[in-house]
């Protein structure tokens, strides 16, 4: 019973772990396109 | 595979050998760090009471010091053409880029066979083992072992030529894709050097294995040689 | 001009919809997990397997992937090839760590150790750490980072037959092949199910991770924006 709940705990954990990694990347990234597109929204103005 | 294919391909491999025949700068360095490694392997496996002995010991600590040394003669042979931007020119000659992995490959493999050689004479010496007793089986198992490694070593190698971390990454990219010959080479050669074993069959199965394994090593690494060599 | 709204796959309806069909599927798969049968000789713990067998397929799934995508871009110059390889890499580090941790838990239980150097676990232990060494040769790789790994990724997909036929050519105490066709009837519809679910999330992380690197992309054009419309303010 623990081995099995261990396994399917690591594999779970493993997959939202990566999930949440690549989400928070993502954010990341759009927020600094956000950024740059009003810089340069700002300059062309 | 034409005729100046081959011209080529013998002529780059000479080159090098001949630049290593005068300054015999990779054999020396090569050869003293791979009997160190044997040195260090005979004393971390002796136990309190014995001294590490045995055909699997000395075949696997043969196989082992051959890797890890194997990874300096292809750092060498591909940094001569890192110095001096050769490689540039070595590109821009008629030669196709094949013969070039060719040649380097041959070149590679001779530089190991010869510090290999030495490297069984002393494993016999060091684990009291008879390393002679088949010839022909073991220079056969040490040809195919070697160039399964140095297929796949010219080409990382030359991929890493521009890199600064290029002899942290080698060993690390390298070993696990050369264990399976690893695996093989060390397994026929124990059988070689047990003077208890019934047959040869064992030895028989792993050059099958390590015959295979080559040809699709050398085939890939002639595909892939060009464009990873030259560069983005 | 207004600015423009960010276009991320992350808030996308399909991509939610995606997401949302992999949770019921794996809602569904856990059901039939939980109903089937227990094995005779190892009761409760086999049920590791309807989860390690998918792992496994993942891992040999994404090798092929990045493999296919090398040679794309090593030979094709596909940059798009590139980011597949990639990002399918980097999937397959994720579930070959499922298989090599589940795989263990089992064998511990299964056979009494934890690790076997037999064919099967050795060569999946060698591809993992393959795909492992393409992620290193990324970071790492220097100029000529993305040939270099490619150039990995092919030797790395001569692994899959050696890992997959393993089995056949020598004798294992790993279970053989031949064991999914000889599945019971509660047992077989979990698996399959199991093995759709991971597949369909495998989809949706390669298009996830795709995602990002399509981001890094458009970053990088943004960036290139600016620096023009800088200097013609100037």
């Amino acid at each position: 019973m623990k081995m099995v709940a261990l396994a399917y705990g690591f594999i779970w954990l493993a997959v939202f772990g990566y999930v949440f990694l690549v989400g928070r990347r993502l954010g990341k990234l759009n927020g600094e396109m956000d950024e740059l597109r009003r810089r340069i929204d700002r300059l062309k103005s | 595979m034409t005729a100046s294919w081959w011209r080529y391909t013998f002529l780059i491999a000479f080159k090098d050998l001949r630049i290593e025949g005068r300054s015999r700068e990779v054999l020396y360095t090569m050869g003293f760090s791979a009997a160190l490694v044997v040195l260090v392997f005979s004393f971390a496996l002796a136990n309190a009471t014995d001294a590490a002995q045995g055909p699997v010991t000395a075949a696997g600590v043969l196989w082992a010091a051959t890797l890890f040394t194997g990874t300096v003669a292809l750092a060498r042979v591909l940094d001569r053409e890192r110095e001096n931007e050769s490689i540039r020119s070595l590109l821009l000659s008629p030669a196709p880029r094949s013969a070039i992995y060719a040649g380097k490959l041959i070149a590679t493999s001779l530089l190991m066979i010869a510090v290999e050689v030495l490297l069984t004479i002393l494993v016999g010496v060091l684990f009291s083992t008879g390393v002679f007793n088949h010839l022909g089986w073991l220079a056969l198992v040490l040809l195919l072992g070697t160039l399964g490694f140095s297929a796949t070593g010219v080409v990382f190698s030359a991929a890493l030529l521009r890199s600064r971390s290029r002899e942290a990454l080698l060993g690390a990219l390298l070993f696990p894709i050369v264990i399976p010959v690893l695996l093989a080479a060390s397994r026929a050669t124990a059988c070689l050097f047990d003077p208890l074993s019934p047959d040869l069959e064992p030895v028989s199965f792993w050059t099958r294995f390590l015959f295979a394994t080559d040809v699709i090593y050398i085939l890939l690494g002639l595909w892939v040689f060009e464009p990873v060599v030259i560069g983005e | 001009m207004p600015a423009q709204t960010s276009q991320t796959s992350h808030g996308s309806p399909r991509f939610l919809a995606a997401c949302a069909v992999t949770f019921l599927l794996f809602v569904i798969a856990c059901n039939a997990i939980a109903d089937a049968p227990r094995e005779i000789t190892m009761g409760l713990v086999q049920k590791i397997f309807y989860f390690h067998v998918p792992c496994a397929w993942l891992l040999m799934l994404s090798t092929l992937v990045c493999a296919g995508g090398s040679v794309a871009y090593l030979f094709g110059g596909s940059e798009r090839g590139d980011r597949v390889a990639l990002s399918a890499a980097e999937l397959g580090v994720l579930f070959g760590m499922c298989v090599l941790v589940s795989g263990p838990l089992w064998a511990k239980a299964a056979w009494g150790v934890y690790w076997q150097w037999e064919a099967r676990l050795t060569s999946s232990l060698l591809l993992w750490l393959m795909l492992l060494a393409y992620v290193l040769a990324r970071r790492y790789g220097g100029p000529s980072a993305r040939r270099l790994a490619a150039a990995l990724a092919l030797f790395a997909a001569i692994d899959i037959p050696l890992v997959y036929f393993s089995v056949r050519f020598f004798r294992s105490i790993h279970p053989s092949n031949t064991v999914v066709s000889t599945l019971g009837p509660g047992m077989r519809g979990a698996f399959w199910l199991s093995l759709l679910a991971f597949t369909v999330l495998w989809s949706v992380l390669l298009a996830a991770r795709l995602a990002v690197e399509s981001a890094q992309a458009r970053l990088v054009d943004l960036e290139i924006l600016l620096d023009q419309a800088e200097e013609k303010k100037t």
